[in-house]
């Protein structure tokens, strides 16, 4: 997995690429999403367009940043899904949680 | 083992996550060569993942010195699949249920609830030397 970021509108937009299938990629993509939260950076995208598949440990750190983010009074959303993890998304019911948007406009739109 | 080994349809790795990234380019690579659908071989290749990286920390407790196997057949229209550890085993009508609401905000326990999902059909076997994971699916 490789890992870019961008700045829209005062939003940190992540953008990851590959797959996320637990280590050292995980890591990167789990630290990145912490630096941000340390650095009082709580708005935070995710954008799945380039994103093959995930596995449980993807989606562990997935909830990991949303739990954190929300209890720092920020939010993680989520921008072009893939069908694939939208799959997954919803056998694991966590479709329910998180807020998924079909691009990153709308996703950075969301937050106004 | 210092690195991972492929012998014809096998692939063995030292109990280290970062060769979780090989088993998966030896299988992707074989179910391309076989013309599997690549919807089909995201699934296989989600669930071959899980069960690796089940291997390497829970049933190998990441001793780099254990070894984890994956071994993939085609037999007719259908994907056999197995991974072998070098650990004690585990029962899995003991993992909790992942949708539970209880569950649902929790980081880990998704693995063999994706895998079962995915997968045709998934068998758990105990070995002399180890458990033994074995996932089918139809293509």
């Amino acid at each position: 997995m490789k890992l870019s970021s961008k700045e829209q509108a005062g939003i940190v937009i992540l953008e990851p690429r590959g797959k996320i299938m637990g280590g050292p990629d995980a890591s990167l993509l789990h630290d990145k999403l912490h630096e941000c939260i340390d650095g009082n950076q709580n708005r935070i995208i995710i954008d799945l367009a380039q994103v093959d598949w995930m596995n449980s440990t993807g989606l562990g750190i997935l909830i990991s940043s949303y739990t954190t983010l929300r209890n720092n009074g920020g939010h993680l959303k989520l921008a072009n899904v893939t069908d694939k993890i939208k799959s997954l998304l919803t056998i694991t019911k966590l479709v329910s949680v998180f807020e998924a948007f079909d691009s990153v406009d709308e996703a950075v739109a969301s937050f106004k | 083992m210092d690195k991972p080994v492929i012998t014809g349809n096998t692939i063995a790795i030292p109990s280290d996550v970062e060769h979780l990234a090989d088993v998966d380019l030896f299988i992707e690579g074989i179910l391309r060569g076989w013309e599997v659908d690549e919807s089909r071989i995201a699934d296989i290749a989600i669930s071959v993942s899980e069960l690796v990286n089940n291997a390497i920390c829970h049933g190998n407790k990441s001793t780099h010195d254990k070894k984890v196997s994956a071994t993939i057949d085609r037999k007719g229209s259908l994907i056999v699949i197995s991974v072998t550890d070098e650990g004690a085993g585990f029962s899995p009508e003991n993992i909790e249920n992942p949708i539970a609401d209880d569950n649902l905000m929790k980081e880990v326990g998704r693995g063999i609830f994706i895998v079962k999902s995915l997968m045709d059909s998934v068998d758990f076997e105990l070995t002399p030397t180890g458990s033994k994971v074995t996932i089918e699916k139809g293509v």
